[in-house]
C-alpha cells in the first residue's frame, strides 16, 4: 500500500473535559506526534512560556483564562504554535472572533475523535499559518482578506462553512463545493499562487438567500478562451477540453466552473471576469 | 491519499482511501496509473468507497489517467462511487463516458470480451 509517512510534531490539548484530552492523546500518540495536555487557560499558558509547540488543540469554554484569550496570547508568541479551536459554542460571533485572533481552524463539538488525526495532519502540512484579516465580522457579512495560497483557501472554506452550519446538509454541502472551486480557481489563476496577492472574500446571509463574492488580483479570463475548460466543450465531446489541456501542458481538471454552475442558483461575474458572485437561494 | 493496489488475473484493482482533491491524493493517483501503464497493465479499476473527499482537480485525474490506460489499448473503469461522487460524474457529463460499476464482480466481468456492460 502507497501512503504519506506522516511527520512528529508536538502537540499540546487544552480541554477542562479530562475524558476528551485522552482520548485525543492517545489517537495522536498512537499516530506518532508528542502530546502534551493542560487542564485550564492559566496551564496552558504556562506551557506556552516554554515554546517548542507545533499545533496547540484548544477549547474555547476553559475555567479561568477562556480559550479566545489563550488563542490571542498563542499568536502573539514568538515562535506562535497552530492553533486549531474546540467548541460546542457554535455562534458566529465566537466563530469569528476565533478566526479574527488568527485561529488556524475551528472544530465543532462533538466530533469524531479519530477526525483530529486528519486535523492534525493537514495542521502539520501546512506552512507557518499565514494570517487571514478579518474586514467585517457580522455574521450576516463576513469579509476576509487572505493570501493567495491553498493552504489559506482550505483554512477559509473550512470557517466560512461552519458559519452555515443550521442550513439542511445538501445546502451546506453545495455551497461548501462551489465556494471551494471557485476560490481555488481565484487562488491559483488569478492570484497565481502568490502569498503576496490577496484575494478578498464576502460571505453575505440575507432571509432568503446566501450570496458569496470573490475578488481576485489577476487580470480575469477570456470567456471565448476556455478551451482548456469542460465548460467549452462540444456536447459530443465531453473530455475535449482535457485532451486541450494536455496539449497546453496545463494540470488535469478545467472541471471547476461546470460543477459550479450545477451547484448553486446564480453565478454572475464581473467585466474583466476577475470577481465571481454566486447565489444560493435557501427555500 | 492511501492507495491499496490489488491483482484480480490481469486487471489492476486500486482501492483509494482519503481526499482526491487539488494538491492532494491527485499526484499518488497519478503516478500510481502512470507505473501501471507502463508496466503494460492497462486493466484499472479505481474503487472510490473510501474517498472522502473530491473536488474538479480530483475528477479531472481520474479523466486524465482514463485517456493514459485508454491511448495504450486499456482503460480504467470506476467502482463504488459516493452519492457525492455519483452526482459530480453526472454534472460533468462523465457519467456517459465512464463505465461506473457497484460491484466488483461485475466490474472485473465487464472487461470479459463480449461481457455485458453493467
Amino acid at each position: 500500500m502507497a501512503a504519506t509517512t506522516r511527520p512528529r510534531r508536538h502537540v499540546l490539548i487544552v480541554d477542562d473535559d479530562r475524558a476528551l484530552r485522552h482520548v485525543l492523546a492517545s489517537l495522536l500518540a498512537d499516530a506518532g506526534h508528542v502530546v502534551e495536555q493542560a487542564g485550564d487557560g492559566h496551564e496552558a499558558l504556562r506551557r506556552l512560556e516554554t515554546g517548542g509547540l507545533d499545533v496547540v488543540l484548544l477549547d474555547i469554554g476553559l475555567p479561568g483564562v477562556s480559550g479566545l484569550d489563550v488563542l490571542t496570547r498563542a499568536r502573539a508568541s514568538a515562535s506562535p504554535p497552530i492553533v486549531i479551536m474546540m467548541t460546542s459554542d457554535d455562534t458566529p460571533e465566537t466563530l469569528l472572533s476565533a478566526v479574527r485572533r488568527q485561529a488556524w481552524r475551528f472544530l465543532r463539538k462533538p466530533f469524531a475523535p479519530s477526525a483530529i488525526v486528519e486535523v492534525i495532519d493537514d495542521a502539520v502540512a501546512a506552512s507557518a499559518a499565514m494570517s487571514i484579516e478579518v474586514v467585517s465580522a457580522r455574521p450576516e457579512w463576513v469579509e476576509i482578506v487572505a493570501p493567495c495560497t491553498l493552504e489559506i483557501s482550505d483554512r477559509i472554506q473550512s470557517f466560512v462553512m461552519q458559519l452555515d452550519a443550521d442550513l439542511p446538509v445538501q445546502v451546506r454541502e453545495a455551497v461548501a463545493q462551489a465556494f471551494r472551486e471557485l476560490l481555488n480557481n481565484a487562488i491559483e489563476w488569478g492570484g497565481r499562487l502568490d502569498p503576496a496577492r490577496k484575494v478578498r472574500i464576502s460571505c453575505l446571509r440575507a432571509k432568503r438567500l446566501l450570496l458569496y463574492r470573490i475578488a481576485d488580483p489577476g487580470d480575469g479570463f477570456d470567456i471565448d478562451k476556455l478551451r482548456h475548460c469542460a465548460i467549452a466543450n462540444p456536447v459530443d465531446a465531453p473530455l475535449q477540453h482535457a485532451i486541450v489541456r494536455e496539449e497546453q501542458g496545463l494540470r488535469p481538471g478545467g472541471l471547476g466552473l461546470m460543477m459550479t454552475q450545477s451547484l448553486v442558483d446564480e453565478l454572475i461575474y464581473n467585466e474583466a471576469r476577475n470577481e465571481v458572485v454566486f447565489i444560493k437561494y435557501l427555500d | 491519499m492511501r492507495i491499496a493496489e490489488r491483482q484480480v488475473g490481469d486487471v489492476t484493482v486500486l482501492e483509494l482511501e482519503g481526499r482526491l482533491i487539488l494538491e492532494e491524493g491527485e499526484f499518488p493517483l497519478r503516478d500510481c496509473v502512470d507505473r501501471l501503464v507502463g508496466e503494460g497493465r492497462v486493466k484499472i479499476v479505481v474503487d472510490l468507497r473510501k474517498v472522502t473527499r473530491l473536488d474538479s482537480a480530483g475528477v479531472g485525474m481520474l479523466v486524465s489517467k482514463y485517456l493514459t490506460a485508454r491511448r495504450k489499448g486499456g482503460t480504467v473503469k470506476f467502482l463504488h462511487l459516493t452519492a457525492r461522487a455519483d452526482e459530480l460524474m453526472h454534472v460533468t457529463k462523465l457519467a456517459g463516458v465512464f463505465e461506473i460499476f457497484d460491484s466488483e464482480e461485475e466490474a472485473l466481468r465487464s472487461f470479459t470480451p463480449g461481457a455485458a456492460q453493467a
